[in-house]
């Protein structure tokens, strides 16, 4: 059976100050993106750019973004993603990194991750929190992570276990 | 688990700056960093090698590793810009206060003495040379080449960061290495275990060869502190 196979990539976008998050929308990022590929790999990149690519989840609270590829160039447009050092926003130019969390083969083991990665985070920063509704605040925007089991099937037609899955 | 390292995040005199590109180091998976102080000797006035910041006066408190439970280790690193011979002293009583030492040679005479004579750890090519052409082009150009004569081998790859937006991950950095023409496992050891090789190479060179190393141990008695020789 031949099957249609991706590689998803959990990013985070670093910023230096973090309400300039909040202005993030997921087709700002998909054309900084698709710019820094063209900019690097030229029209080749862009054209493999186009074929599967699509941002599939966006966290404006803690900036974590899900960015799909296809199996074969993964790596060439991953090479692309650390020459990005700002995005556009509407007329708004945020300076910022992108950083590689985990890439994994569905969406599944991708969001399994990032749960465990979000627990680490929260372990990190509740010490740090000053008051309650911070704490609140947080726990909320990590909680958004959960996706609700009918959307995910939706999303991903390729979602079977069988994947190989690649740090 | 492997122990990622960035043996370059250049000095600044705004103590802010620095401690934010340490916590984002951290926040990045970065277990060690080394703050690199730039000198170029001049053979017109004399200049002196500039002292380092002891690293508890720049931050109070190193920042945890993200993934792991130790905090950052903070090292001080001096590059010289060599165009002379003249300008590396080879065992200056200035260079003890620094944990590694690198070499930039100017020229191909010189990066041959750097790398067959001199005593240094690291042997530092800036493939960003300051030209009005476009700086990417130039940049992966000059690495390809360098990973052809080298073969990809003892390698490292460092940021050169003045701001934390300009750290990268590194997985991130890993695969930049791919880029320049390196093979997985080469490009990924540029990050890890050569950086650890030039550390332990750093730890030799200041210990005579790793043959008398002592240590202080915190006696409960009245002494402060007490000297012990270990022989390898």
């Amino acid at each position: 059976m031949v099957r249609v196979k991706s590689r998803y990539l959990l990013c985070e976008i670093n910023v230096s100050d973090k309400r300039q998050l909040l202005l993030l929308d997921d087709r700002a990022v998909a054309t900084t993106v698709k710019a820094a590929v063209a900019r690097t790999h030229g029209d080749y990149g862009l054209a493999l750019c186009t074929i599967r690519f699509s941002v599939k989840y966006l966290n404006t609270h803690t900036g974590i973004v899900l960015l799909r590829f296809p199996k074969k160039c993964y790596k060439l447009l991953w090479s692309a993603l650390p020459f990005i050092t700002s995005i556009t926003t509407r007329g708004q130019n945020i300076p910022c990194f992108l950083n590689c969390l985990h890439v994994g083969g569905t969406i599944r083991t991708c969001q399994k991750f990032l749960i465990r990665y979000n627990t680490q985070q929260l372990h990190r920063m509740l010490p740090k929190c000053k008051n309650e509704e911070e704490k609140q605040q947080i726990r909320e925007s990590l909680m958004d992570c959960y996706l609700e089991g009918g959307t995910k099937e939706a999303l991903e037609g390729e979602s079977e276990s069988e994947e190989d899955e690649e740090e | 688990m492997s122990v990622f390292m960035d043996l370059n995040v250049l000095f600044s005199p705004d103590r802010n700056r620095l401690q934010g590109v340490i916590e984002t180091a951290a926040h990045l998976g970065f277990s060690t960093v080394a703050i690199n102080y730039v000198f170029e000797p001049s053979s017109k006035k004399k200049q002196e090698v500039p002292v380092p910041c002891p690293i508890s006066e720049l931050i109070d408190q190193l920042p945890v590793v993200q993934g792991r439970s130790r905090p950052i280790r903070v090292l001080n690193r001096l590059t010289v810009l060599m165009s002379d011979s003249s300008h590396f002293r080879p065992s200056a009583p200035e260079y003890r206060r620094f944990d590694l030492l690198a070499v930039q040679p100017t020229t191909e005479k010189l990066f041959h003495a750097a790398c067959m004579l001199y005593d240094v750890d690291i042997v530092c090519i800036s493939v960003t040379e300051k030209l009005p052409f476009i700086f990417k082009r130039y940049t992966i150009a000059n690495a390809v080449c360098l990973m052809d004569s080298c073969k990809g081998k003892n390698v490292i790859l460092s940021s050169a960061a003045e701001k934390a937006l300009e750290l990268r991950g590194p997985y991130d950095v890993t695969n930049l290495g791919l880029l320049f023409g390196l093979s997985d496992g080469d490009a990924k050891e540029a990050v890890s275990s050569t950086c650890r090789a030039v550390l332990l190479h750093a730890e030799t060179r200041r210990t005579a060869s790793g043959i008398i190393y002592t240590s202080r141990i915190q006696q409960e008695a009245l002494h402060d502190s007490d000297c012990r020789f270990r022989l390898t």
